[in-house]
């Protein structure tokens, strides 16, 4: 209950300290803003595939349902922040330098994530079991997995890219005003709490669903 | 466990098998053929010869390579999965010969089809004449990884609901950076630029998943 | 021939919440003719997949033991004689075809011999150059206990065995089951009476249609 109010407490705070307080990157102007929630969602669907595999693998070594339900639901919140990331990328694209899509680096990047999780969870919905459609989808994540390296050696080779890298180096330091930096790492923290909270949520209700029927079909045996 | 000899007697029979199984039907190897010179015709009537633009000719080959491939690829999983054979296979060797075995057959596969196409494409488009031994190169480490990609995703989706329907959306993600190898490597050997880079990629890549594969696989029918 | 032991701890299969195998234990020891009972879906079909190792139990422990040595489940297939109802052959190629590739694929020596062996021992040896397309479903039950038998193993498991055989293939499976009891172990799962009767031990599973868990 408290982490709960904290949780949400210090991401109203920091989102308005981010909009009013810290200044706007010279470069980017009025679109500065959109780094605050567009980098964290990029962060956190990254970090919801590597969970998501992560938890497949676990499953396959010790075939425990517990993983699937923490690899599924991290599947699905990936995809939506993923989803975010991407049109939130687009919209910034647009507004900096004229179009939509130009499958740079970056762009290429997120969108491959967004197949990933699009097919990992295609596959899921057409399976029936859930020890059938733990396994399967756990073999698809980890074949998903050994290809991601190879994208990120291939991607920069084609493409120049148009990420705004000489301005905010998102990789290492960050060369800007400290304002924008601590308002940024504060919401990249409270995005990332909001991301492990809802997974919690999600993976809850998985565990009670799969209790539910079991409680619901031996009522039915035994009623027979 | 098999001994080694045993392992690959299975794998040897099984592609044995594949390949006569398709010599007697050969609706597997016509329906690709025919997807692809399909797919050929379509292209090079809308588009018509490009001999001067090697960039787009480079991505345009390997589109109707994928194309076919995602057609026609998956056939050997499904098909016992369909014909009911898979247990079958399942009592007569161990999953991993299994796979390598379809892999194996998968490669011929390819290989044929490519045979066909591959001409046809360069004289309809009007290409202009590729470095042989790299242009070949690239084609065969770029089916190589197609063929490795496309067995584990068909031995996967075999035993879904959706099957073929889900087969080219689910290998997409795995095709992706092999794509944008082989078609930069082709590209590039029409340029006349290095494609040492994008080889070495193509091969590590097939490596990485074949290895990933053959502990995957015997994961993969437990039921 | 070799000495089995089966020996099951718990094992169940859960399939969904509620549906499934239950949890059931039992210890088989040494040759004979076992029978494995139960109403529809209560698992008898999934008990011999799981000892012919082409389903893990979800919980439980299944172990199967030849000559004092632990057979694990990738390894089954090799001690394993396995034949059901949905087992399905090629239809592209002949009845000996199948065998062969089957014999080819298990690395036995001397294929063609093991196979015209095991055709004849069903009654099937005439019709080796037959597409299975072509067969009966009678013929197809019989060239199921060839399959089974091909490579002599020491378990046979056998799956509703009588099912669309007339009395001639019925006389052939107990002749089989009876030549086989002697030397090795064999499980039938089957509803038929007449099956039942074969036995001298048998497998009650729990649950399914009709039975409460």
């Amino acid at each position: 209950m408290i982490a709960r109010t904290t949780l949400f407490l210090w991401i109203a705070v920091w989102t308005v300290l981010a909009l009013l307080w810290a200044p706007l990157v010279p470069a980017l102007a009025e679109t500065t803003r959109v780094l605050y929630f567009h980098i964290p969602a990029a962060w956190i669907s990254v970090l919801a595939l590597a969970w998501s595999m992560g938890h497949s693998l676990a499953y396959l070594k010790r075939r425990r349902l517990e993983h699937d339900d923490q690899a599924s639901a991290a599947a699905e919140l990936g995809l939506v922040f993923c989803i975010g990331a991407t049109i939130s990328g687009s919209l910034w694209a647009k507004a900096m330098w004229g179009s939509y899509w130009n499958w740079d680096p970056r762009e290429t990047s997120i969108f491959f994530v967004l197949l990933i999780y699009g097919a990992y969870l295609a596959l899921r919905s057409s399976i029936e079991g859930d020890e059938r459609r733990a396994r399967l989808s756990a073999v698809y994540s980890a074949a998903a997995f050994v290809t991601v390296p190879f994208l990120m050696f291939i991607v920069p080779r084609i493409y120049f890219s148009l990420h705004p890298d000489p301005i905010i180096n998102t990789g290492g330091k960050i060369q800007m005003d400290p304002r924008i930096r601590i308002s940024f790492f504060a919401l990249l923290i409270g995005f990332t709490g909001l991301f492990f909270w809802m997974l919690s949520l999600r993976v809850r209700v998985l565990r009670v669903a799969r209790r539910f029927e079991a409680v619901d079909a031996e009522r039915a045996g035994s009623a027979a | 466990m098999p001994t080694r000899e045993s392992s690959f007697a299975a794998a040897w029979a099984i592609l044995r098998k594949e390949c006569r199984s398709e010599w007697r039907t050969r609706y597997g190897l016509n329906s690709a053929l025919l997807f692809a010179v399909t797919t050929l015709t379509a292209v090079s009537f809308a588009v018509g010869r490009m001999g001067d633009r090697t960039d787009v000719l480079a991505a345009l080959l390997w589109v109707v390579i994928l194309f076919a491939a995602l057609a026609s690829l998956a056939h050997t999983f499904v098909r016992e999965v369909e014909g009911h054979t898979l247990t079958l296979l399942r009592l007569t060797a161990a999953a991993t010969p299994i796979a390598v075995g379809k892999l194996l057959f998968n490669l011929l596969f390819l290989g044929v089809l490519e045979l066909v196409t591959v001409p046809l494409f360069l004289i309809l488009m009007g290409a202009p004449p590729p470095h042989w031994g790299l242009f070949l190169g690239v084609l065969a480490l770029g089916s190589a990884a197609l063929a490795t990609a496309a067995t584990l995703v068909g031995a996967v989706i075999a035993q879904t609901r959706g099957r073929g329907a889900l087969f080219a959306g689910v290998s997409l993600p795995l095709l992706l950076p092999l794509l944008a190898a082989a078609v930069s490597a082709t590209r590039a050997q029409w340029s006349g630029n290095p494609v040492t880079f994008e080889l070495r990629l193509l091969a590590a890549y097939t490596l990485a998943l074949l290895a990933a594969s053959l502990l995957l696989y015997d994961h993969l029918w437990e039921d | 021939m070799a000495a089995i032991r089966i020996e099951a701890r718990a094992v169940a299969h859960r399939f969904a919440p509620g549906r499934g195998l239950q949890p059931v234990t039992f210890v088989h020891d040494g040759a004979g003719c076992v029978a494995v009972l139960g109403t529809n879906g209560a698992g008898k079909s999934t008990l011999l997949r799981m000892i012919a190792g082409l389903l893990r139990p979800t919980s439980g422990v299944l172990e199967i033991r030849v000559d004092g040595a632990d057979v694990p489940m990738p390894a089954r297939r090799r001690v394993v004689g396995y034949a059901s109802p949905e087992l399905a052959f090629y239809d592209e190629f002949t009845v000996g075809e199948n065998l062969a590739f089957v014999a080819d694929a298990r690395g036995m020596d001397g294929p063609a011999a093991a196979v015209r062996d095991a055709l004849d021992r069903v009654g099937l040896l005439e019709r080796i150059d037959d597409r299975v397309a072509a067969l009966s479903s009678g013929m197809k039950q019989r060239l199921r206990l060839a399959f089974a038998l091909l490579h002599r193993p020491p378990l046979l498991l056998l799956d509703e065995p009588g099912s669309h055989l007339d009395d001639v293939g019925r006389a052939v499976t107990e002749a089989i089951v009876a030549e086989h009891r002697r030397t090795g172990l064999v499980l039938l799962a089957t509803n038929e009476p007449r099956e039942r009767e074969l036995a001298d031990s048998r497998i009650e599973l729990r649950g399914g249609l009709g039975h409460p868990a």
